[in-house]
């Protein structure tokens, strides 16, 4: 896999939902009590008189009339028939197995993983868009026909209205899903070979956290870059002082299988400097180390296996042959804290190991793979649902097809490449100088290396954890800056293009235009930070699908839990906006 | 109490009522609607009339919420236009019976009455009483309403607007499109509510239909109130004495044209009543359904 997704922390998550939700709810309310001071007494009477109405909207909410609402629009979609999609997902699957080869030859993961990724993105892409056409025309077609009338007539709320919609929108939507990803996970085992079977398993890591030490034995944030476009993954040099260094936590019994291994299992990548011996792939080892009980053991070098990973089922009992001394894993290098430390070295001179912190894991007894399938399947109706509240929202103040586009804007802009585009656009402008944060870097990594060198104890664990925190953060703030765009924001940008002058010029001093044209930029990186917190981050929805292609349980913390709040934390503004929008909405207008 | 039954109560009130549609940057397009007051009372049937394009129809749709007030103040039994609350007790039969097509007559009324949070139990009876009530046939309550005629849509969609069974209806031009028969139907249904004590207002260009069971009446023209009153006295001409008898012979005429000059009065007309060409096609109607296949051609008629 290519990406790392980090476990997410709650309690920053609710506070950016509340500062951007919160803060444009309280925008719109100061926009509109504003406009309704300008119009004097008549305009204040209408603001207290649509709060109240707004407030007693919120208390008669009836489950009855949403529920009539919802059920009328799973009716309308299912005569209008939504449910087409299946022949369109019914054709695809019959002639699939065609080209995608398998049958009953030798089969390999990569095999494995287009089928499942095949199955996953289909349902995916048929789902989405007949979800987004549905959303976006309904109340729209509704209002052009004059049918909605017929139900603001009657004692139902806009809020009820809105409400409805998106949830008759989902139930279709999750008939259409249900009953496909049955289907997929069905065509999926029938395809894979008996042979293969044991391929689709939902393998369960427990990931450590990935320092490095550089060729010198200094630690470095990251590892050589050897020439590769995208630096997720980095190198260690070969017979030199060079290592990644693992923490696994919460490490124990339980951690073993049920013959007593502890499943280490990596997809270390290669880089060869020269052809080297061609009998075997590059070597590695691990050192076990216990800075509580100054213990370490080295294995014996093992072949990666590159393009296929290796699962290396290290015993409990470590012996080496011509030492009389063995070691107990788990008593000997599991430290009072529940951490073990796995240090990896490359032993073949002159050749390179590549390595990311998702690839050298503890495997844990694996799940079902029907379990990790139904989870990516759980991942589409989640980004399904954030396409209905938002189709659905900005279908109360715009035509079917406008929404219908302004959704399928925002799924575009939601991609990461997308996200990582905006966030350089951002922090390009920041005033942070570079140099100085450089300076702080060197002197955070002098006080790392002093706190290695301290005695060991939990006195060094703490100054060595608190360190390396701190140098983390710094470095990733320095790099983000550095990732940013130069040369200004938007006005800035255009007076450079005019004068010919290149982004790292700076701007004249002293001059009051330029004053101006800086604070004005500074205003409009503040509204695309705005946009780039409301734009969703849709990548985190399809990772779910990438960690069951290549054989992983979908974990909680760092993709489903993400995925439930990004879907929640949309649920109450959309809803809210559309229901403000249907409610100061003329319906009759002409 | 007013003649009639009439309560004075005021069940609609009006005052200064404008409605100014704008273009997209705001300025002032049509003035729809001007300075209009007028109060509809409980128990009375009222009817609003004009030509195209008086602002009748945006006045029901000011009253309803479907549009906002540039200027003035509306009462619906009580409360406020924009009041949700206040749609718990009105009825409202559209111009066109927008309902949705792809509902069948049951499911519509069941939908309707779900958002007046009736328990099913009621809204199955009252489903089936209203059917019955608009005489919508059995074998068509099964069948989606895109497969409807015009008259059975509004069959349907004025047991739409009866499903709660409410105080005061508003029907929008509630004969367009009717066959004389459903014309027939639907003005013997609004003189049903009448009698039940509901308040009708009604929005009509079709004058013998707003003749025939309206109370009282205003006409609107370029938004504007004209006339408003009781429709038996607004058509009585006040100047003139109308005398109906049986068959008289021309001597007997005579006879009366000298007493009435004898009297100083001016004898304008003299003549055999007529009916009406309703009358006429529902006696006809009628009588082709008891009598199939009789046909009541006059001999020697030209055509």
């Amino acid at each position: 896999m290519s990406f790392d997704a980090q476990p997410i922390v709650f309690s920053e998550a609710l506070i950016a939902w509340l500062v951007t939700a919160g803060g444009l709810l309280l925008l719109i309310l100061g926009v509109s009590f504003l406009s309704a001071l300008s119009q004097g007494n008549s305009g204040l009477k209408m603001f207290s008189s649509e709060a109240g109405g707004v407030l007693s909207d919120l208390i008669s909410l009836s489950p009855r009339r949403i529920w009539a609402l919802s059920k009328l629009t799973f009716i309308e979609a299912y005569r209008r028939k939504a449910l087409a999609v299946f022949v369109v997902f019914a054709l695809l699957f019959m002639f699939a197995g065609w080209f995608m080869g398998g049958g009953d030859g030798d089969i390999t993961n990569d095999q494995v993983k287009v089928y499942v990724s095949f199955v996953l993105r289909a349902i995916s892409w048929l789902t989405l868009p007949m979800a987004l056409v549905l959303s976006s025309f309904g109340i729209p077609e509704d209002i052009r026909v004059r049918s909605l009338h017929t139900v603001v007539t009657k004692p139902a709320r806009r809020l009820e209205i809105v409400i409805g919609r998106v949830l008759g929108f989902a139930l279709i939507g999750t008939l259409v899903l249900s009953v496909m990803s049955v289907v997929g996970w069905i065509w999926i085992v029938r395809e894979i070979p008996a042979k293969a079977q044991e391929m689709l398993v939902c393998r369960v890591p427990v990931k450590g956290d990935l320092t490095f030490i550089d060729r010198n034995g200094v630690p470095a944030e990251k590892g050589i870059n050897t020439g590769d476009i995208v630096d997720f993954r980095s190198y260690i040099e070969g017979a030199t002082k060079a290592r990644a260094i693992w923490t696994f936590s919460g490490v124990g019994e339980n951690s073993l299988d049920a013959e007593g291994n502890l499943n280490l299992e990596n997809q270390f990548f290669a880089f060869r400097s020269y052809k080297g011996d061609m009998n075997h792939q590059l070597l590695y080892d691990f050192q076990f180390r216990n800075p509580e009980k100054k213990i370490s053991f080295t294995t014996n070098p093992m072949e990666m296996g590159e393009f296929r990973g290796v699962r290396n089922k290290v015993p409990r009992k470590l012996e080496r042959p011509g030492d009389d001394k063995t070691y107990d894993l788990i008593k000997d290098f599991v430290t009072s804290k529940g951490t073990l430390t796995v240090e990896v070295s490359c032993i073949d001179r002159e050749q390179y190991l590549g390595m990311a912190r998702p690839d050298l894991f503890i495997r844990l007894p694996d799940r079902s793979f029907a379990a990790g399938y139904f989870k990516a399947v759980l991942g589409i109706e989640l980004m399904m649902i954030l396409v209905i509240l938002i189709s659905v929202c900005s279908s109360t103040f715009l035509k079917g097809p406008i929404a219908a586009l302004l959704t399928f804007v925002l799924l575009i802009l939601g991609g990461e490449d997308s996200h990582k585009f905006m966030d350089q656009l951002v922090t390009g402008r920041s005033k942070e100088n570079t140099e100085v944060l450089d300076q702080q870097v060197k002197q955070l990594e002098a006080a790392y290396v002093e706190a290695m060198k301290m005695p060991e104890g939990n006195e060094k664990d703490t100054a060595v954890q608190a360190a390396r925190k701190q140098l983390e953060v710094k470095r990733n703030k320095l790099q983000t800056i550095k990732d940013g765009f130069k040369g200004g924001g938007f006005f800035e940008s255009i007076y450079r293009i005019y004068t010919h002058m290149n982004d790292t010029t700076e701007l004249p001093e002293g001059n009051p235009a330029m004053t101006i044209m800086v604070k004005v930029d500074d205003r409009l990186t503040g509204f695309l930070w705005l946009c780039k917190q409301i734009i969703p981050r849709l990548a985190t929805f399809n990772n779910m699908s990438e960690y069951v292609a290549n054989g992983f349980d979908v974990p909680w913390d760092s993709a489903l839990l993400p995925c439930v709040l990004i879907t929640l934390g949309y649920l109450l503004p959309c809803i809210l906006l559309g229901y403000f929008a249907l409610r100061v909405r003329e319906l009759e207008s002409k | 109490m007013s003649q009639s039954g009439q309560s004075s109560e005021s069940v609609i009130e009006i005052r200064n009522l404008g409605k100014v549609y704008r273009d997209f940057w705001g300025r002032p397009k049509v003035k729809a609607v001007n300075a209009l007051s007028l109060d509809v009372r409980k128990g009375e049937v009222f009817g609003l009339l004009g030509p195209n394009g008086s602002g009748k129809t945006t006045t029901l749709k000011l009253l309803l919420g479907l549009l906002f007030p540039s200027e003035g103040e509306i009462k619906i039994l009580g409360k406020s236009a924009a009041d949700v609350a206040k749609n718990e007790r009105i009825g409202y039969l559209p111009e066109e019976s927008y309902l949705y097509r792809f509902l069948n007559a049951y499911e519509t009324l069941d939908f309707y009455g779900r958002l007046f949070d009736m328990p099913a139990s009621v809204r199955k009876e009252r489903s089936e009483k209203l059917l019955d009530q608009v005489k919508l046939a059995p074998q068509a309550r099964h069948r989606q309403l895109k497969e409807y005629s015009k008259g059975m849509t509004r069959r349907i969609g004025v047991a739409q607007a009866l499903i709660n069974d409410p105080d005061l209806v508003m029907l929008d031009e509630p004969t367009s499109g009717l066959d004389p028969l459903g014309n027939r139907d639907m003005k013997d249904l609004i003189l049903d509510l009448k009698k039940q004590g509901k308040t009708v207002l009604m929005c009509s260009h079709l004058l013998a239909d707003v003749q025939d069971v309206c109370d009282r009446i205003a006409i609107l023209y370029g938004g504007e109130l004209k006339v408003m009153g009781r429709v038996d006295e607004l058509l009585k001409a006040q100047d003139e004495t109308q005398i109906l008898s049986s068959k008289l012979t021309p001597e007997a005429i005579k006879e009366v044209e000298a007493v009435l000059k004898k009297h100083g009065a001016n004898v304008l007309k003299v003549d055999q009543p007529t009916a009406n060409l309703e009358d006429l096609f529902l006696k006809t109607v009628q009588e082709s359904r008891d009598r199939p296949g009789h046909r009541t051609v006059k001999e020697g008629a030209k055509s």
